[in-house]
């Protein structure tokens, strides 16, 4: 019993418990960086760019007097395309839906008419949703003629010849050059691209084949007053399958939208005569992570969103991200403190040097920092003389620091120079600690190890600026700020760590014999 | 290239090999392990530690007065009256910083043993400095102890350059274990930090005498500034040095201590300051790892002797 006890008490050391939480954690992270990537849209890049179409329906007519019924075919969302938003140019009308289409209704009206229905959709490669597929009825036998009857049994014959499945065979047939006599007797010469939708729809109906009409937009940028493509939709193998009714190729085209489906046009208008309905595209582009709401609203996962930081005012979404970026630079201290086994001026002190580089740019950042240290010690280098006691010596040396920010700045501005308005972005404190810590160096252990230490704080903030400066981490660590949990263990872990530092393997050198 | 790293570098198992203690292990291993948090304040506050000294019979230099406001600062005169010598120190200090000594003093006028002459006005200043908590650690407001100067014995005059070295004596569950002096060198700005420059000369436990010296990692037999050969050393009452490190032990209850201690020439070995996070740089000057030596006092040597037993224990038993 107690060589059991024993066994469970060796196995929940600390490093196994750490390492067990450790292990959740990254468990944790993982599901969440695949349910944020898959429900909120957000990718790995913070350039990751999403493309809004923006098709416009206009509407026109010759109003006769009577009241105005128009019914509109539109888009809906698919796997593909999601609706971000609608807007309708209609004034005077009354707008419903009913079915999937727009209904506008009006009072008698005279004359040339023109109604706008604008939608915007956005590319939703990486979205939910599903189109509903219910099993359609099985379709009703066309009645043919006896004649009728015998030219479409031998045109499914010869369709027969060509390759594909059904649907596939019978547009190759009807597209065929130069058509089979059979064909030629069945339809006038001069078809059009419904006739042979509506032809073939009857021919697949006759051999029990549910298939419709479908109308479709290719999105291609600024494309203006165009009609939409015809195609054809046939219910095979459990659901429903797109064609080309000029290639008979299979599938949904790429950048293709279907705004109508089934045998009603895409355009009824009661109260008016002569009415078209014309197309345009336009194109935009937006960032991903912008649209982050919308899919989540789109994919039923609104509540999750409402309550993670990205639904915060962007001032402070933006002080979210400039924190979550912290506990990367923590770890890479802690790294090189227990691990590398430098040793730097005050803890984070290199950290936070290594922030405000970030916000001021490398080489700038550098050199104005290397300016206002090198002041601050010459001043404070006066004041050792003073003999001034510690307070109000280090507030004198703070108040230094802000003077020569101050007046870096000033000279930053006049001469236009980055290196002197990155004075700003240094924090004041700490920057006085430093100047007061090499300063102290300095005096007792001589101004090797001063510039030893300094060299030492700088290796290692340069180091954390190396990992922070980069966009796409600092964006990582915000979208999928789950890391930090992560950060946070492993942070644990190497407060257990016992092995060698990196230095001492030299320090040590001459006990190896 | 493996070569060339070899020189310089030592792999983590050839440290491991050599029974080498680091940092970190000794931070989670030993001190975490041994030396209990509320202990610290024992050995951090000189003046603590001197009362507790006095307690437990382990030899100090004796305290002449305290002050621990500014107003008190200008009792010093008063305090100070009827000693010749004297040495203020902070009573939070940590490697000598802040430490004046006086060899003697005149109405208002005070002489270091260098032979620098001080105004009151310097004097008043350096224990205002102290209370402000300039040479304390981490800069919190401090007490200025005045204490009794020790009369150096001569027996280490030629070994160091300025000042008076001391035995550092590396103490693990009372059991003195490794032991060394540090010697300053002009290199070193006359300061006893081994990686400043300061001559450090590893002491058998045995028998106080010299093991080693090695100066910035490397060997040495002579001191570089005096020229004394560093093989003759022999500190002389070893048992008494090694019983004051012992005996710090049940005085403090820290398992894992570093006890400084300087020899007067009348009264014998004194114990100067304790320290809870000694470093590690007394493996260097041994040329010696602490790991495998802890792990033989954990597992071979006797549990509930008494100080002087284990002194007994560390002069007689085998190695």
């Amino acid at each position: 019993m107690s060589a059991i006890l024993y066994r469970i008490k060796r196995f929940f050391t600390i490093r196994a418990i750490l390492g067990i939480l450790l292990l959740l954690s990254v468990v944790y992270a993982g599901y969440r960086i695949y349910y944020k990537e898959r429900y909120w849209g957000f990718s790995f890049g913070p350039q990751a760019r999403t493309n809004i179409w923006t098709i416009e329906a206009n509407v026109t007519y010759e109003a006769d007097g009577t009241p105005v019924t128009i019914s509109l075919a539109k888009p809906r969302s698919s796997d593909e395309y999601k609706i971000l938003d609608e807007d309708i140019v209609a004034p005077g009308y009354n707008s419903s839906m009913k079915d999937g289409r727009l209904v506008l209704t009006s009072e008698g009206r005279d004359g040339q008419q023109n109604v706008y229905y604008r939608i915007l959709l956005f590319d939703n490669t990486s979205g939910k949703g599903k189109i509903e597929a219910p099993v359609p009825p099985a379709p009703e036998k066309p009645i043919y003629g006896e004649q009728e009857e015998a030219i479409a049994k031998e045109l499914l014959m010869l369709a027969k010849k060509q390759q594909g499945d059904l649907p596939q065979q019978l547009i190759r047939m009807f597209n065929q050059v130069p058509p089979e006599p059979t064909l030629v007797a069945f339809m006038p010469a001069k078809r059009s691209p419904r006739m042979i939708a509506e032809n073939i729809s009857q021919l697949l109906a006759y051999k029990g084949v549910p298939s419709r009409l479908a109308w479709g937009i290719k999105l291609v940028e600024d494309r203006t007053s165009f009609s939409p493509d015809l195609m054809l939709e046939a219910y095979i193998g459990g659901r429903w399958k797109l064609y080309d009714l000029t290639s008979g190729q299979v599938g949904l085209p790429k950048d293709f939208i279907i705004i109508q489906r089934g045998g009603s046009s895409l355009l009824d208008l009661s109260g008016g005569s002569n009415s078209s309905v014309k197309f345009s595209v336009l194109k935009s582009v937006t960032s991903s992570f912008n649209l982050a709401g919308k899919r989540a609203k789109l994919s039923n996962e609104q509540k999750a969103f409402e309550n993670s930081i990205y639904n915060l005012p962007v001032a402070q979404q933006n002080a979210i991200k400039w924190l979550m970026i912290f506990p990367l630079a923590i770890l890479v201290i802690a790294f090189i403190r227990n691990v590398i086994g430098l040793s730097t001026m005050g803890t984070f002190t290199p950290m936070l040097v290594a922030l405000a580089l970030v916000k001021t740019g490398l080489i700038p950042g550098l050199v104005c920092f290397t300016l206002i240290i090198t002041l601050g010690l010459l001043i404070r280098a006066l004041f050792s003389k003073l003999n001034l006691l510690l307070v109000p010596r280090i507030s004198a040396v703070v108040i230094c620091v802000i003077l020569i920010i101050q007046y870096m700045t000033i000279f930053g501005y006049r001469f236009e120079t980055d290196i002197g308005t990155a004075a700003t972005y240094f924090p004041i404190i700490i920057t006085a600690w430093i100047i007061e810590r090499a300063s102290i160096t300095w005096e007792e252990e001589g101004p090797f190890n001063s510039c030893r230490e300094i060299v030492f704080s700088l290796i290692a903030a340069l180091a954390t600026y190396a990992i922070i400066c980069n966009d796409t981490i600092r964006y990582i660590m915000f979208a999928f700020n789950e890391l930090n949990i992560v950060i946070l263990f492993i942070v644990m872990l190497l407060g257990t760590y016992t092995g060698y530092r990196l230095t001492e393997l030299k320090r040590f050198r001459p006990l190896v014999k | 290239m493996f070569q060339w790293l070899s020189k310089y570098f030592a792999s983590p198992s050839e440290l491991f090999e050599a029974g080498v203690l680091g940092m970190n292990s000794r931070n989670f291993k030993v001190i975490a392990a041994y030396n209990k948090r509320r202990l610290y304040p024992l050995v951090d506050d000189k003046a603590q530690t001197k009362e507790l000294a006095q307690k437990f019979g382990i030899n100090t230099p004796r305290l002449i007065g305290k002050i621990e406001f500014q107003h008190e600062a200008a009792n010093v005169i008063k305090i100070v009256r009827g000693w010749s010598s004297f040495v203020i120190k902070p009573a939070h200090g940590s490697g000598g910083k802040g430490v004046l000594v006086i060899k003697s003093h005149e109405g208002k006028k005070f002489i270091t043993p260098s032979g620098r002459i001080l105004t009151y006005r310097e004097i008043y200043q350096h224990i205002s400095n102290t209370l402000s908590g300039l040479y304390s650690l981490g800069g919190q407001y401090d007490t200025a102890l005045i204490e009794e100067m020790v009369n150096f014995s001569h027996i280490f005059d030629n070994y160091s350059f300025q000042g008076v070295p001391d035995v550092r004596i590396i103490v693990y569950r009372g059991y003195p274990i490794m032991a060394m002096t540090r010697l300053a060198t002009a290199a070193s700005g006359g300061r006893a930090n081994l990686h400043q420059g300061a001559v450090g000369v590893g002491l058998d436990i045995k028998t106080g005498k010299t093991l080693k010296a090695v100066m910035r990692n490397k060997p040495i037999t002579h001191h570089p500034d005096t020229g004394a050969d560093l093989s003759k050393i022999e500190v002389p009452y070893w048992r008494e040095h090694l019983t004051i490190g012992a005996k710090a032990y049940e005085m403090t209850g820290l398992g894992y201590l570093g006890a400084d201690i300087v020899l007067d020439a009348e009264k014998g070995p004194m114990m100067l300051e304790l320290n809870a996070r000694p470093g590690l740089a007394v493996q260097i000057a041994n040329g010696l790892g602490l790991r495998k030596l802890l792990k033989r006092v954990d597992k071979y040597y006797p549990k509930r002797l008494s100080p002087e037993e284990r002194v007994d224990f560390i002069l007689n038993g085998k190695k």
